[in-house]
Formats: structure tokens, sequence, C-alpha cells
């Protein structure tokens, strides 16, 4: 196992270096704006104090 | 003068006195009992009529998987089976049975061949009586060795010779010590303690050296004794980890070093919405040399309680080519019952990755509910500390697979003790 981890060690390092050297990124870089506008005008949303159980108003 | 090497002790065959059975004396002088396995009958080896001492009822027949009187080379030295016994504990309800076979070599003495779950070890009268440095451990010849299960073990078998007396429902209190491939093993009786240390030998091995028919019977579980294949490449794993790590922080120090990282623009412009027509600004042009490579761009804003949207465009003032991204910036903060509370950031950070040189300008559309001054930064060629970290990980993910498997395989060796380990996922019978 130790020469296997030895091989693949190296492939990370030159990985490493080759992107270090060309810059190189996998992700896009753009970020989405697909959240709506109501959304991103109301932040926060997910926090307690807009969650949990309505109060029983009583029904018929 | 020449030595010439001593002639093989002559073999000395009998009829069982109890049923008449022929049996075989093959370690004459040095065995006091021979046990006959088809009635049970234990006799004096070394009296003349080979009188009947003792007799139990062999209730069942056990085939030795060494057949007495197989020769065969182990550690270095010749041996020969000359008897063989099956014994039994109880631990928890459980029955445990293993087997030992007796070898004898003339100048060698004797050695214990025991066979306990497809599990061998080859064990010796010990050289010295152990101490005890603690309540759970032992010191021998200056090794240490762990308490690994104290029983009863019940002799239920027997045939063959051996140099002391033995008899089916004899009983002992065995102790069992380890330090892995070595057991030491101690064995009360109402008279007497004795000692014998071990060593794990491979069944294969065992096939070998007495060219056993078939293959060795499949292995159960961990051994007491057996070696661990993880712990002398343990070290080894260890010192590669460092060097990787070593390695991946030397890359990227160099890089850092080496790395432009000049800003090539800084420029801070104005948005009152709403003015979308408008709003596009273009930059200065500016100059991207050397290979390609990454461009930083660094967005900072006066953002509160708000947001933006960026869409920039980097557009080579010689090729044409343009390359449009977009980033988002938010900042929120607040109180609630939870206390302080903050979301996003006033800034934005990304990379552009693998540029080419050239001639630039970038152009920048903002989109916002509320008036924002915000500043863009482009810095040539930044080393990601993120692709640092996420080498550092992979690298250490074959190094915690492998000490895993090195703390599995002790657990389930201890799975099987007096001291089973914590964390326990349950018995496992698969080999090793």
């Amino acid at each position: 196992m130790t020469k296997a981890y030895a091989v693949f060690a190296g492939l990370v390092l030159a990985t490493l270096a080759w992107i270090h050297f060309t810059g190189w990124s996998p992700s896009n870089v753009t970020e989405d704006k697909a959240v709506p506008k109501s959304v991103r005008d109301n932040p926060g949303s997910y926090r307690s104090s807009y969650g949990g159980a309505r109060p029983y108003t009583g029904a018929k | 003068m020449a030595l010439t090497p001593p002639a093989p002790p002559a073999v000395a065959s009998l009829a069982c006195s109890g049923c008449g059975a022929p049996l075989s004396i093959r370690a004459p002088g040095r065995s006091l009992v021979v046990a006959c396995g088809a009635c049970g009958a234990v006799l004096d080896a070394q009296s003349a009529d080979h009188r009947v001492i003792a007799r139990y009822e062999a209730k069942r027949t056990v085939t030795p998987r060494i057949p007495l009187g197989s020769r065969g080379t182990l550690k270095g030295e010749t041996w020969e089976a000359i008897g063989y016994l099956a014994r039994r504990t109880q631990v928890a309800g459980v029955t445990y049975t293993w087997f030992e076979h007796l070898l004898h070599n003339p100048t060698g003495g004797v050695r214990w061949l025991v066979e306990c779950g497809g599990h061998w070890t080859l064990a010796k009268i010990a050289a010295a009586v152990p101490s005890a440095p603690g309540p759970l451990e032992v010191e021998y010849l200056g090794e240490r060795y762990r308490h690994f299960q104290t029983a009863t073990a019940e002799i239920t078998y027997v045939v063959g010779e051996f140099p002391s007396q033995v008899r089916a429902g004899d009983t002992a209190t065995v102790e069992d010590y380890v330090n892995p491939p070595l057991i030491l093993s101690g064995e009360k009786t109402k008279d007497e303690t004795s000692w014998s240390i071990g060593e794990y030998v491979d069944g294969d091995a065992v096939w070998k050296a007495f060219g056993l028919p078939g293959e060795p019977p499949e292995r159960t579980g961990v051994g007491a004794a057996q070696p661990s294949p993880f712990t002398p490449r343990s070290k080894t794993m260890l010192m590669l980890l460092a060097a990787f790590v070593g390695a991946a922080l030397l890359i990227h120090l160099l890089f850092a070093i080496l790395a432009q990282q000049r800003l090539v623009l800084d420029a801070a412009w104005e948005y009152h919405p709403p003015a979308p027509t408008t709003a596009s600004v273009e930059s200065e042009p500016f100059t991207l040399t050397g290979r390609s490579s990454n461009l930083m761009v660094e967005i900072s804003s006066t953002l509160s309680q708000s947001w933006a949207y960026f869409t920039l465009t980097l557009v080579n003032e010689e090729t044409g080519a343009a390359r449009t991204f977009g980033r988002e910036v938010q900042y929120y903060f607040g109180r609630d019952s939870d206390g302080s509370w903050t979301e996003g950031a006033p800034w934005d950070r990304a990379w552009l990755p693998s540029v080419p040189a050239g001639r630039y300008v970038l152009v920048v559309e903002p989109e916002s509910p509320r008036p924002v001054t915000y500043r863009v930064r482009l810095t040539r060629d930044v080393p990601r500390p993120l692709w640092l970290w996420l080498a550092l990980g992979v690298l250490g993910v074959p190094p915690l697979f492998f000490w895993w498997r090195q703390w599995r395989f002790e657990q389930r060796r201890w799975e099987e003790s007096d001291h089973p380990r914590s964390g326990s996922s349950g018995r496992s019978d698969d080999d090793e």
C-alpha cells in the first residue's frame, strides 16, 4: 500500500503544481442570480423567528 | 576424527494394553506416557510392560491435522509429530476448542504446535518465569506482554505420547499474554504453574513443512498472536505522509514566492438605481503578462442591508475574446432572539482561471436596489490556498484509511479477549 500511496501522492502533488502553474480551476466563477429578488430582499427568512408552527387560532 | 550425526532413536511399537490397538513410542526416554486414541487408555511409556496408568472414555475420535509420525521442518528445525490433544474452554456459555500437536526433535526437545480457529503458534517451554510489572501485563526477557485472556481449559481428547502426565478430563487455568507475534501462556494446575512462549506460524507454512494434503483450515477472525500486517508499515506511512505534506507546502510556497501577484486594475465606481442602461462602466486598459494564469477579482462595496449583482466582462482588446462572469455581493445584519446575526459580506473575491497574456479592459454592469459605491481590484497570478488545503486533505485520505484498517485489525483481535475494545461493530469472521 505504501507504494500505491507514493504513486497516488506523486499524482496529487503534480496536479497541485500544474494547477498553480496554469491557474486552472474546475469551478464556474459565475455565481447564480436565480434567487428571487423577494428572497434576496428578505434575508434571514430561515431563522427561528420566521419558522415553527403557526399559533392555533381556532377552527370550525 | 569425523563426527557422525546420531542415529534417530528407534521407534518402539507396542499394542495397547487396554484394547490391543497398535501404538508407537517415537521419543523413547523422553515420553512419560502414551495415550491410545482408540480406547482412551493412558499407558506408562517408560515401563517394560506399558501398563495402563489411567483410562478415560474415548467418546469420540479426533483425527489430528498432522498425523502422528509426520515429519516437517519449522523454524529451521525438523520435528516429528508424536502427540496430539484437544482442549476446550467455555466462555459465556460458548465452547471454544483448540488442538495441540506435540512435536519432538531428538536434540531440540519438544514443541507444541497449537491450532485455534485456523491460527497456529509454535510454543516451547519458557526460559524464565515472567515478572508482573502491572496487573494486566507481564515481562519476559525484556519484552512486555499484555493480558489477553484467562480461562479454564479441559483436555477432551488425547492420543500419542507425552513427556508429562496428561489425560482427558484434566483441567488447568490458562493465562495468555500477547505481544504479537509472540504469545506467553501460563498454565496453572493445583500442583504447578508452567510457562510457554509461542510464536505465530502461518498455516500455509505448517502445511508446507509437513507436506500435508489440501489447504490449511480457514482462519476465523484475528488470532491472539497474529502479527498485524499494518504495524510494520505504519511508521513508513507516517513518514510518507509527512514527506508529502512537506512537499505540498513547498510547492505552494514556491509558487507563492515566484508568482507575479501583480495588481493590474484598481478602480472604483458608483451605481445609482434605477439606471440599468447607463450602469455599465468600462475600466482603463491594462496589460496581463507572463504565462496563462489566474486573475484574482476582488469587489468591495459600501453595501449595508442590501445586495448587488455584478456582471463582469473581461475583454481582450487584441483578440476581441470576452469572458463574462457574474458575482453577487450581499450584506445583512441584525439581532433576534438568538442574538446578533449577519449574512454575507460587503466584499467578494473570485479567481478567473487560466487567463492568457494580453491587453484587456473590464466592463462592469452592476444591479442593486440601492445606491452603492464599489471598488474592483484585479491581481494577476495569485496562488489559491484552496488548492493547497484540498491537496493536503486528499493526501491524508490513504493514511487515514490505512490507520483505520490497522485499528480495526487490533479491535478484531481483542474482540476475542477478556478486554474487548469499545466501538466494536460486531464480530467479523473474514480473513486477514
